[in-house]
């Protein structure tokens, strides 16, 4: 069996194709997309909120004051409407980024007036801020019409306040901040890991059944004097060994880029994050990933030595990861939660355990059903896959 | 020796409606199953050369694999020197060499490396294998590329290298499906040789070939194949005389003939 495996190891390290799904992806990906998404995000409101924008106003004559700060603003630019009863074709045409209506019983005196309406037309699709940066100004009109309005009506400061807000509900949040980002990325993490070790495994495993069947070594390694069984450990191994360098990758990809994301760049919220979890979570994390990376290694197996050709391996495995997918989203959902029957779920109670690891409320007794159903599924797998390796209909298909 | 007798094999027809007309009309297709190999039985003594001649279709890979352990027969025996190669197909496999129709080369292995980890199935040891691997680089002339890895070798340098994996472990009895197929003339003779070698060491060769040419050459046993049965079992010369004037003639009266 370990003949077989140093065999197949052997050939695996000098693909390079292999190689780079199985190692630079895992490094390369995290910091690219943290990185990316970060990079653009904050490009996008920069751009949002220093753009200078176009605006028409229609009702002018009734808010002057207003609108003399918005054109005294270096932010805001005056334009003329062609045409006041079409407002919509200025915002489509690029005329205008918004046009603002002013209704006639606009005033100062609120008392007199009641609650006014500003109607804002925009082209509200995609990031644009506007309504926020609008929203600033008038805020300090309207504030200041408040105030005269609490002075004529003899409020002190806190019937003020009660006016304001005449009941509050006080949250305290007894989660800590690592709970809080727990819960918000803890349900994308394992999604991204599972997803990394099944890259891993799946080349190498294309490549050790189906690849062997279209080079024809696979009829030359049956008729050597080894147990069948022999063979399919071997292989067995070899592809789990690359998904688990998979995972092993991914996790230490994900620590060290966060601390060099966190000290290197002084991005506050990654070092909380990273500060919050320890060494033995990530290494219980990668633990929980073997019995995960078994079941996909044997399903692999048993995939790829089924199908006739490399194309039809990768056909076989492309429903896979759809596969793959509903345990991680089950795990997302709300109100599945790692306890009861949900603990013996297999892959969703990693991906929940994974999830409670980095919230830090990892109930450490739910440990027993997570490796025992999925070593029990891995097993049931592994043992399928002896059984079709001695099935002359699947390898002489 | 390797004796083979009554050989039987059927295969699921796994969608019928794909078959083509003249497969529809095949006599060996009896409802859900293809009878590949119905009735097939010949023998080969050690420094013997057995050529299996036959058609396309005819059985004769699929009864090679049954020989080599790859497939296992529906009924018939067979026996390599004593050993049933159905209830003891690991002892058996010790004493095959079998080249398929490709070379079956690991790419990313170079030649020794492949040579190596065949012997190390075989359970030799490393002394045994350094030794053998040298003779056959010797008797190949496999010396100049045996450390590069075989996917850049040329066809004729993986056939060579082929040959010499599916002998590392000295065996008895040799099966090669083909060997010639898709090689150039250089190629061709090396395999030649190699077969006249083996004879040479009294090791029992079975080889299926479409070129008769080869048969007159290196054989002195026939075996044809038709059909899924056994159309001819006998020497070379009983096979010649079918018709004098040709091997192409002998072959074509054989299979007019059936199995008479």
């Amino acid at each position: 069996m370990w003949l077989v495996f140093l065999k197949e190891l052997k050939e695996l390290v000098r693909d390079r194709k292999t190689l780079f799904f199985m190692i630079a992806l895992p490094i390369l990906v995290f910091p690219l997309i943290i990185g990316v998404v970060a990079y653009f995000s904050t490009k996008a409101v920069q751009e949002a909120e220093t753009k200078v924008l176009n605006f028409a106003v229609v009702g002018e004559q009734y808010a002057p004051s207003l609108v003399n700060q918005m054109k005294d603003s270096d932010n805001f630019n005056q334009v003329s409407l062609p045409d006041e009863d079409d407002v919509t074709t200025s915002i489509r045409s690029g005329l205008t980024d918004f046009v603002l209506v002013i209704p006639d019983n606009y005033g100062d005196d609120v008392l007199a007036t009641g609650q006014i309406t500003l109607k804002l037309y925009l082209n509200d699709a995609g990031l644009n801020l506007v309504q926020h940066r609008l929203q600033a100004m008038v805020n300090n009109i309207a504030k200041h019409n408040q105030q005269l309005a609490f002075v004529q009506l003899g409020l002190d400061e806190d019937q003020q306040t009660a006016l304001l807000e005449p009941i509050v509900i006080d949250k305290i949040d007894v989660a800590d901040k690592r709970e809080n980002w727990g819960e918000k990325i803890g349900g994308f993490v394992p999604y991204l890991i599972f997803m990394l070790c099944l890259q891993g495994a799946m080349i190498p495993a294309t490549d050790l059944g189906a690849g062997e069947k279209e080079r024809g070594t696979l009829e030359t390694l049956l008729i050597s004097p080894i147990a069948r069984y022999k063979l399919v450990m071997g292989k067995f191994f070899t592809i789990a060994l690359a998904g688990v360098t998979s995972a092993l990758v991914t996790v230490s990809s994900m620590a060290i880029w966060g601390i060099v994301l966190s000290q290197g760049m002084a991005i506050q919220l990654v070092a909380e994050f990273m500060s919050a979890i320890s060494g033995i979570d990530f290494a219980l994390i990668f633990l929980m990933l073997i019995p995960v990376v078994a079941i996909f290694a044997s399903l692999l197996l048993c995939l790829s030595i089924y199908a006739r050709s490399f194309k039809e391996a990768q056909g076989y495995m492309t429903p896979l990861v759809m596969l793959v997918i509903v345990p991680v989203i089950m795990a997302m959902l709300p109100g599945v939660e790692l306890k009861g029957g949900w603990a013996w779920v297999p892959l969703t109670n990693v991906a929940l355990a994974i999830k409670e690891l980095i919230k830090g409320t990892m109930d450490y007794g739910e440990l027993i059903a997570i490796f025992g159903s999925t070593a029990i599924i891995a097993t049931a797998l592994i043992s399928f896959c002896v059984y079709w390796f001695n099935k002359e209909k699947v390898l002489f298909r | 020796m390797i004796e083979i007798s009554q050989l039987a094999k059927k295969f699921v027809v796994e969608n019928p409606k794909k078959l083509s007309e003249q497969e529809r009309l095949d006599p060996r297709l009896k409802g859900k199953f293809f009878h590949s190999v119905c009735d097939v039985s010949f023998r080969c003594s050690g420094g013997e050369v057995l050529g299996l001649l036959g058609p396309n279709g005819a059985g004769k890979t699929t009864t090679l694999r049954m020989l080599s352990t790859a497939l296992k027969p529906d009924a018939g025996s067979i026996t390599i020197n004593g050993v049933d190669v159905l209830t003891q197909p690991v002892a058996a496999r010790k004493k095959i060499g079998f080249l398929s129709g490709n070379t079956g080369l690991y790419g990313r292995l170079t030649g020794r490396e492949n040579m190596a980890y065949f012997g190390q199935l075989h359970g030799m040891e490393k002394q045994d294998i350094l030794r053998r691997i040298d003779a056959l680089s010797e008797l190949l002339g496999l010396h100049s590329y045996l450390d590069r890895r075989c996917e850049s070798y040329s066809t004729g340098m993986k056939q060579k290298t082929a040959i010499a994996r599916s002998v590392i472990h000295e065996p008895e009895v040799v099966i090669l499906d083909e060997p010639t197929t898709g090689l150039d003339i250089m190629a061709a003779q090396t395999v030649m040789d190699f077969i006249r070698q083996m004879k040479v060491q009294g090791v029992g060769v079975i080889f299926s070939t479409h070129h008769l040419d080869e048969v007159a050459q290196l054989c002195d046993r026939v075996a044809v194949i038709n059909e899924g049965r056994t159309a001819f079992n006998d020497t070379l010369a009983a096979f010649c005389a079918r018709a004098p004037e040709s091997l192409s003639r002998a072959f074509l009266s054989t299979l007019e003939r059936g199995g008479q």
